[in-house]
């Protein structure tokens, strides 16, 4: 922090230092003391109009805003006065004059401002008299969500993050006083790809995601840090799950992937594409292991590696370096894919180690990254070379081993059936079925990344360390386990406790 | 031996006390049948099921949603049961209602008798007063373990 100049103040009779330009509730929650509000928030511009975060300032006649004053040398502030207590009681009466008692069916409730603040600063017995508004309560304004204007309190964080961050501007408020209401811009629906953030910054139930809408309730969550492992930006994510395993049939195990807190890749936000990895981890996965596409009761996943073995160790040791193929992926963690070079490339001396991946596709500027793979740097990190495969050295191959079900991107089915067909023993190692299973002599099935612990190096070479965000589907291994485990079946000495 | 002893013992001063309620009560119902009042009644017996006592207004009997004006449960699939529930045995499904003014309701609501241990919180805990044990139902003994997961929103 040198460099910056830091002013000294005091709130609540507490010494605090902050950085100058700063606002007073910025200082205030760097210290430890919370402040309420809903319009403010740390990734968009100040508005100050939800006046919940007023306080008192020493030689200010009236009450200030904490979210728009800026700290001065010697400011005295007290948060927790009568007069502050008795202004937000007041504007919070006023807030909830006109908000609906929804709780019970409202999406929000446990993890909504306005329930929380009313917890610590309602005035709880009502006074009101008037008959409430009656608004429209489903309005769906695209990207599947759903506006209900009476729990709207017209914070303008919505309509700000659409005019800042995408630069879209699709809501916006509209009609004065009393009748003012959240609305399209020109009726012009919500379409952007950073859509999903509004439900998380929407501080009432007023903006909900058909996805998640009804689903659960969010005290039931088990809400933990991952990266999202969706395109080389690495954003933080949280992997929202319930706890409860296994699960009644149809019942979802992992409800939403909400954006996570990391300043230094994605602020506060996650696109629309991370937000849809909550499927990956749930849909279409492998739950056991595959033999020639059907199911193989009774073999687990330590026979399946056996198979892999026995399969490397028909090929005589000299003829290893070009009759076993490996395609390998960027979805591997660091760990992993340094675990790979130990046994693949230093132990075994295999010359064909390909990568496979997800087609790039379009950056959007904001995050998103055209590449689709998450450790694209990881792999030049590990002393691997990302090349991409070549069908007829896969052809060629007496043993294959293929990681994850990308090789479908790089070739066509046709004539990636033939040059598989020409492959005497090939295994695949995937976390999701696809029209590759029934190909491969073996399937193995293995973790999706929120389902293991790692590390992933993103486009800009920030190395992040994740740990486990779900606890992996029944039958899964970590990729790590399983080449752990083939290492020494082979009879190689490699770290196998780096695998875990 | 003493041990032997000790139990022929026992049995013996069992059955003398049951021998001694038996001529007790049967003495004070004889008493009764012709008439004569004595400080101590003999002991009751209720034949059930042929004869059953009444239950008490406050008694916590097989939970029932309460149906709206239409028929449908009035419950809201808030899920408050769920979470106040110490025995985890209520399930609830939310779905969408075509009414706006209902929204969400339950598409299943499954109480699991096997694990209710009646203690009547989640009647407590409704926002909307739609759960209650007021059935009078207490006869919930079943061969087949499927019958103690009773849906209750839908007849």
């Amino acid at each position: 922090m040198s460099g910056a100049a830091r002013v000294g103040l005091t709130i609540d009779g507490r010494p605090v230092e902050a950085a100058a330009g700063a606002s007073v509730l910025k200082a205030a929650e760097a210290a430890g003391i919370a402040i309420p509000h809903f319009c403010y928030h740390p990734g968009l511009e100040i508005e100050g109009n939800c006046r919940m975060c007023l306080v008192e300032i020493e030689g200010y006649p009236k009450l200030e805003l904490s979210c728009s004053t800026v700290v001065r040398e010697g400011m005295i502030v007290r948060t927790s006065t009568d007069r502050v207590r008795a202004a937000r009681k007041d504007v919070l009466e006023f807030l909830l004059a006109e908000h609906p008692l929804d709780c019970p069916i409202c999406d929000k409730a446990g993890e909504c401002l306005l329930q929380d603040h009313y917890g610590l600063h309602g005035r709880y017995a009502g006074r009101m008299a008037e008959v409430r508004e009656r608004r429209e309560k489903k309005i769906p304004i695209g990207r599947g969500l759903i506006l209900d204007r009476e729990r709207c309190v017209l914070c303008t964080r919505c309509v700000r993050f659409l005019r800042q961050v995408t630069r879209t501007g699709e809501l916006g408020v509209f009609e004065r006083a009393v009748g003012s209401e959240l609305g399209l811009a020109e009726g012009r629906p919500v379409d952007n790809d950073y859509s999903g953030n509004l439900v998380d910054i929407c501080p009432v139930g007023a903006i909900t995601s058909e996805d998640f809408r009804f689903r659960t309730r969010a005290w039931f969550l088990d809400r933990r840090p991952s990266v999202c492992p969706r395109c080389a930006r690495g954003c933080a994510v949280v992997v929202e799950s319930v706890t409860g395993y296994p699960l009644a049939a149809g019942e979802r195990r992992v409800y939403r992937v909400t954006a996570g807190v990391n300043p230094a890749v994605n602020g506060h936000w996650i696109c629309d594409l991370g937000r849809e990895g909550r499927r990956e981890i749930d849909e279409g996965r492998l739950g056991a292991v595959l033999r020639k596409g059907v199911r193989e009761p009774g073999l687990a996943w330590p026979g399946a590696v056996a198979g892999i073995a026995a399969a490397v160790r028909s090929v005589p040791a000299a003829e290893r370096p070009g009759g076993v193929a490996v395609v390998l992926n960027a979805r591997l963690t660091s760990e992993e894919l340094a675990l790979a070079r130990e046994l693949f490339v230093a132990g075994l001396g295999l010359r064909n180690v390909f990568f496979a991946g997800l087609k790039p596709g379009r950056a959007d500027g904001l995050l998103l990254t055209a590449e689709r793979m998450p450790n694209g740097r990881g792999v030049l990190e590990a002393g691997l070379s990302p090349r991409p495969p070549a069908l007829e050295a896969l052809a060629a191959a007496r043993v294959l081993i293929v990681f994850g079900p990308y090789l479908t991107e790089h070739f066509e089915a046709g004539a990636l059936g033939r040059a598989l067909a020409a492959v005497p023993a090939k295994f695949l190692v995937s976390a999701h079925a696809g029209p590759l299973d029934r190909l491969f002599d073996a399937v193995l099935p293995v973790t999706v990344p929120a389902e293991k612990a790692g590390t992933y190096t993103n486009i800009d070479g920030l190395r992040q360390g994740f740990s486990r965000a779900v606890e992996p589907a029944p039958g899964v291994v970590p990729e790590g386990a399983v080449l752990a485990r083939l290492a020494r079946s082979l009879g190689l000495d490699i770290g196998d406790a780096d695998a875990r | 031996m003493s041990g032997a002893w000790t139990a022929v013992k026992e049995i013996l001063r069992g059955t003398g006390i049951t021998a001694r309620h038996f001529f007790v009560n049967m003495g004070l119902h004889t008493l009764g049948l012709f008439g004569v009042r004595t400080k101590r009644r003999g002991a009751v017996t209720i034949q059930y099921p042929e004869v059953r006592k009444p239950l008490a207004p406050r008694h916590r009997s097989l939970h029932r949603l309460r149906p709206r004006g239409d028929g449908r449960p009035s419950c809201v699939a808030c899920m408050l049961c769920v979470t106040v529930c110490p025995a985890e045995c209520i399930t609830v499904e939310a779905a969408e209602d075509p009414d706006p003014e209902v929204q969400k309701a339950p598409a299943r609501f499954v109480v699991d008798l096997d694990r209710c241990c009646f203690c009547g919180f989640c009647v407590e805990a409704c926002p909307v007063d739609a759960i209650r044990m007021d059935t009078g139902e207490i006869r919930l003994a079943s061969t087949e373990r499927a019958d103690f997961a009773r849906r209750l929103d839908r007849p």
